[in-house]
């Protein structure tokens, strides 16, 4: 008898794990996929998606389970899985996390929103839709948010066994860092059973979720001699909000001493200035504020900032949009925007 | 991995373990149960975890493999090979242009005779770089004399480097083996694999090296090792290579035979799927066969005879055995993840149709399609389509487009690039504030720079939008030094963090114009800009009113790769910069060891254990080194002290346009892998100069001068307090190590000191 619940044509029972890097979701993957194969004797395979992505760019892990006799030969990424987690709510903004989900799938989201507000930003039609606060739990474990997901993942496949993936982290930790042990497992724990589930019903003649594989924008007659790229500068274009976990720097401009501290230390070219009178009627520069567009929240700026004009601030929803200056670039007319 | 037929006992097979690993920690595995003497290596994408896994086990006392991090892949390559003629066990691994940068020394190693296992994770070869999987950088071996072995899964990787060495060995063959295996598809996708438990059942599969060979260092029989020859002489030597690679392959066979009685694993020189009965098939190298077979059940089902063929072995060419199992297929798409440009065909597309040539009662129909480049996947509907292609020539009888690519498309006019930003140039970057004059009195330039506010009017060199990690360190040392230079500037990246991050296609980050070119090689081809571009302006073809400053910008390790290129350039003193972004390791590729990594720092091949305290020897001077070729201007820099830095660059500028080569290197922050805070950077650059560790300096017209003196300041702090801002370095500062602190301190202490003389003695 298979322990699997549900198969595809080839037999598999395939999830994938959406996330940005650092939030440690490939260690996540490597770990569930041990456990079905290592633990439970399932055959199975795991890998993740590959590039030149750094910290804060978004990532998937995949992982295929099959009963031992079964043979894995496929390589490719799984386009419609039966789970899907997703490890950092903001990424719906940048990548079509649900692509491919099953009809009566299971999407796991990071997030402190409601089913309806998630369901809404996913554009999730039917299927189950299970909320976890892992950052919130992380937070106040002092941990890791692939622990409380894990806990969470490991709620929705059933036919894991919690008690080893508990034994699994006792034993990561016990040896070097043992005030770690407590913490995590109960990080895992939360994660487990703070999860909530509501399920939208699928009508029923519901497919699953069209996918779509993304297609490159140019093509051979396209696509200029030797790759070389004519529109410099058109990184303007992308949106690097999603690489924020959670915080971002606040500015107040009646602090402001415009010394450009800020601006000497910023990795990502975020602060706007103005020129403008100063008191005595001289020409000077002045910031305007922060182009969050491309602010990844590294926080480098309120250290630097002699003043306290730039301070701490867990993201709301909604802030960035509302206090974001925007860059005023030298666009050409007509170019697109 | 071909299932074993009923007949072979398995009786004899020794215990083995399943684990659930990828190709490239199957390959360390193996490296460390045979127990090489050594392996000398340089990290590139996808194959460097193979050496992480090896220091990594190195570190727990697992193997006893001398590991020797070379300075670039040629370096690699003349290790192994140096290695190799003492009749030492050596093994290696690399990707794509690494083995094309070694490729001079793969016909030594051969021609010389010497053994020596190399693992080829393969990946496509640059032009556009590109770090994902295809074969481009294979096909390049084919002429190199070298046995070259394919697996298709980490339990193929693992079974053929424990075959391959006893194949390298033979007496029979005495030939270099490359085990290649797919980039990331098999590098880095987990499977279950079995392997023995005991290393010495894997030894004494390998047996005893064979004795009697030519040996380096055999005192009693010394030897002369690479004579030179005329063709009289060296048609004889090619003649005995050619015999030999022929022979390795019955040599293979015997070994492969032996292996699955001692594994119950079998590879034959071809993996046949369902080939006995197939009127269509398709011929497909590593990964990718396997993706299809699933495929090929399914047509069956629908009653089409389907098969798969896949070498295991593809140097010597299985042509014998490819001619008997295509005896009665129809049709046959050979599958190529790479080209031989313009031979109407890919290299095996070519070998197979030769084999059959031989054959006069063969009509099989080959069909031949490149597919895949850098990684692009492989999905089972794209083995559907080559059967039907094969299927359709089938039924003609012909094939109506033999050769092709598949998988490239057309793309849509109306979503070409379209220019974004105004063109941003001189009249951009002339800002008017930055003053630089000479000093007859003093022989040196002055320069006057305004407060930071005021400079925020000079837009930046680089546009926002760029894909580096939160808190990274490159572009704020980056614009603060292009806040010095006025003007227009051409600038080339070497391969590294700050390039990757801006260039990502179709999107780029540069305002201005860029060249990238590998990280061995940035100084010689600016250097080759700068001259061409000084000589059409003289001729009048070049019509500019102010020259460009061009700037060559490295990090993430370049400065050891490239450190020949760069001695050669600054030697002819092209006026030029070089700019280094020193992060300390090999941060691009996941933080190698770099040899400006400092004493004991933890990186992913200098792992910290009892034994192993992380790097073994002290950070490169890089800037000392510079200094010595006698270029006009060197200097160090970084973000926590801009004005000093600006003020420099405006220097490098004048020097640069006016005497030649300045160096300039910028210590920079890599938060992910130094695991510091990404807030931090700033504090950190602060106390690794406030420490003396980095000290700010210029080296004008051969006169040292310390621009920032912490002790003068009275601000010197221990280094440990730089230190201990960094996960890299923490075990530096426990009890158990402070031997090794105090050894770092004395040489931070000692190269300051130097730094000072010199600061007090112009002459020097």
């Amino acid at each position: 008898m298979s322990i699997l619940p549900k198969k595809n044509q080839l037999g598999f029972y395939e999830i994938r794990l959406e996330s940005i890097g650092g939030l440690g979701a490939n260690l996540a993957g490597k770990m569930l996929a041990e456990a079905g194969v290592l633990g439970l004797g399932l055959n199975g395979s795991n890998f993740s998606s590959y590039g030149s992505e750094k910290k804060g760019s978004p990532v998937k892990s995949f992982i295929r389970f099959c009963d031992p006799e079964v043979e894995i030969r496929d390589h490719s990424p799984i386009e419609q899985p039966h789970v899907i987690g997703v490890f950092h709510e903001a990424l719906y903004k940048m990548v079509d996390v649900v692509s491919g989900l099953d009809s009566d799938g299971v999407v796991l989201v990071n997030s402190t929103r409601s089913f309806d507000d998630v369901k809404h930003d996913l554009q999730l039609e039917y299927g189950t839709l299970a909320i976890v606060d892992a950052l919130g739990i992380a937070n106040e474990e002092r941990t890791k948010v692939n622990t409380a997901m894990l806990g969470a993942l490991y709620r929705i496949l059933d036919f894991l066994d919690p008690d080893a993936m508990r034994e699994v982290i006792r034993k990561t930790f016990e040896k070097k860092y043992p005030h770690l042990v407590e913490p995590n497992i109960r990080t895992f724990d939360r994660g487990y059973y703070e999860v909530e589930f509501k399920t939208f019903d699928a009508p029923t003649d519901a497919k699953a979720r069209e996918f779509t594989r993304p297609q490159p924008r140019l093509g051979y007659n396209t696509q200029e001699l030797g790759g070389v790229i004519s529109a410099q500068a058109n990184s303007i274009q992308k949106d690097l909000s999603g690489s924020r976990i959670g915080f971002l720097p606040a500015f107040n401009q009646e602090k402001c001493i415009n010394c450009a501290q800020c601006d000497t230390v910023c990795p990502d070219l975020c602060f706007v200035w103005e020129e403008g009178e100063d008191k005595r009627g001289r020409k000077q520069m002045f910031l305007q504020g922060i182009d969050y567009q491309y602010c990844k929240g590294c926080l480098k700026c309120v250290d630097a900032c002699p003043v306290a004009a730039l301070t701490d601030m867990t993201e709301e929803l909604g802030y960035a949009d509302e206090n974001q200056v925007k860059h005023n670039f030298p666009l050409v007319t007509g170019g697109v925007r | 991995m071909a299932t074993l037929e009923e007949n072979v006992t398995t009786q004899l097979s020794k215990e083995q373990v399943t684990t659930f690993e990828s190709g490239n920690e199957m390959a360390a595995y193996a490296a460390a149960q045979i127990n090489y003497h050594l392996m000398g290596y340089f990290p590139i994408t996808p194959s460097t975890e193979v050496a992480q896994f090896l220091d990594m086990m190195k570190s727990k006392g697992q193997h006893d493999i001398e590991l020797v991090a070379a300075d670039g892949e040629h370096g690699s390559a003349g290790i192994c090979f140096g290695a190799a003629t003492t009749g030492a066990r050596v093994f290696n691994a690399t990707s794509a242009n690494g083995f094309l940068y070694m490729i001079e020394q793969l016909p030594v190693q051969s021609g010389l005779r010497f053994p020596m296992v190399m693992n080829l994770v393969t990946r496509a070869v640059s032009g556009p770089l590109d770090i994902r999987g295809d074969h481009s950088d294979l096909y390049y071996g084919l002429n190199t004399g070298w046995v070259i072995l394919t697996a298709r899964t980490p339990q193929a990787v693992y079974d053929m480097n424990i075959m391959a060495l006893r194949l390298s060995e033979h007496e029979d063959v005495r030939l270099p083996v490359v085990v290649a295996y797919d980039g990331f598809f098999t590098s880095h996708q987990k499977r279950r694999v079995d392997y023995f438990k005991d290393r010495e059942d894997v030894q004494s599969f390998v047996g005893e090296a064979p004795s009697g060979f030519a040996s380096s260092i055999d005192k009693d029989n010394p030897k002369t090792i690479g004579a030179h020859m005329n063709g009289d002489d060296l048609i004889n030597n090619n003649y005995q290579q050619s015999e030999a690679l022929y022979k390795a392959y019955d040599v293979y066979k015997e070994i492969a035979k032996d292996f699955a009685t001692f594994s119950g694993r079998s590879y034959g020189t071809l993996d046949l799927y369902k080939m006995e009965d197939a009127d269509v098939a398709l011929f497909l190298l590593n990964s990718a066969a396997e993706s299809a077979k699933d495929v090929v059940d399914r047509l069956r089902e629908r009653g089409i005879k389907a098969g798969i063929i896949s070498p295991n072995i593809i140097r010597p060419f299985p042509a014998e055995d490819i001619r008997q199992a295509l005896k009665n297929v129809k049709a046959l798409l050979v599958g190529e993840r790479a080209d031989s440009y313009g031979a109407h065909g890919a290299n095996l597309a070519h070998e197979v149709k030769s084999a059959l040539q031989e054959d006069k009662e063969n009509d099989t129909i080959v069909l031949n399609r490149v597919f895949g480049m850098g990684g692009k996947d492989f999905y089972a509907d794209d083995a559907e389509q080559f059967f039907n292609m094969a299927l359709d020539a089938m039924e003609k009888g012909y094939a109506e487009t033999p050769f092709d690519y598949y998988g490239h498309t057309p793309g849509e006019p109306e979503k070409a690039l379209e220019p974004v930003i105004e063109p941003q140039n001189r009249e951009t970057y002339n800002s008017g504030l930055i003053k630089v004059s000479e000093n007859e009195e003093t022989g040196k330039l002055d320069v006057r720079v305004p407060p930071l506010r005021k400079l925020t009017t000079k837009p930046k060199r680089f546009a926002p939008g760029h894909g580096a990690c939160p808190g990274c360190g490159i572009f704020p040392g980056l614009e603060l030094f292009f806040k010095g230079i006025e003007g227009d500037a051409v600038i080339l990246f070497q391969t590294g963090c700050a390039y990757v991050v801006t260039s990502a296609f179709p999107y780029s980050s540069h305002k201005q114009n860029m060249i990238h070119n590998l990280f061995q090689n940035g100084p010689a081809t600016l250097s080759g800009a700068v001259e061409a571009f000084f000589e059409m302006k003289d001729r009048g073809e070049v019509d500019i009113d102010d020259d460009f400053t061009f700037v060559m910008i490295t990090g993430d390790g370049g400065m050891d790769i490239g450190m020949g290129s760069a001695i050669g350039t600054a030697l002819r003193n092209h006026k030029m910069i070089i700019l280094e972004y020193d992060n300390e390791g090999y941060m691009n590729t996941g933080s190698q060891m770099s040899y400006s990594t400092p004493l004991g720092h933890m990186t992913s091949t200098t792992n910290v254990s009892e034994e192993r305290p992380g790097k073994p020897f002290h950070h490169k001077d890089t800037a000392q080194i510079m200094a010595s070729t006698n270029i006009p201007y060197v200097f160090t820099g970084t973000e926590a002290y801009p004005q000093d830095l600006i003020k420099k660059a405006a220097k490098a500028q004048w020097y640069a346009q006016n005497e030649g080569l300045v160096y300039g290197k910028l210590l920079i922050t890599c938060p992910l892998n130094w695991k510091s805070n990404d807030r931090d950077g700033e504090n950190i650059m602060k106390a690794a100069v406030e420490s003396c560790f980095f000290p700010l300096y210029e080296v004008e017209r051969g006169e040292t001068a310390i621009t920032y003196d912490p002790e003068a300041k009275n601000k010197r702090i221990e280094l440990s307090e730089w230190l201990q801002y960094m996960g890299k370095t923490k075990h530096l500062l426990k009890e158990s190590n402070a031997d090794l602190l105090q050894e770092f301190a004395d040489e931070v202490e000692s190269r300051w000191k130097t730094l000072k003389v010199k600061h007090e003695t112009p002459l020097i």
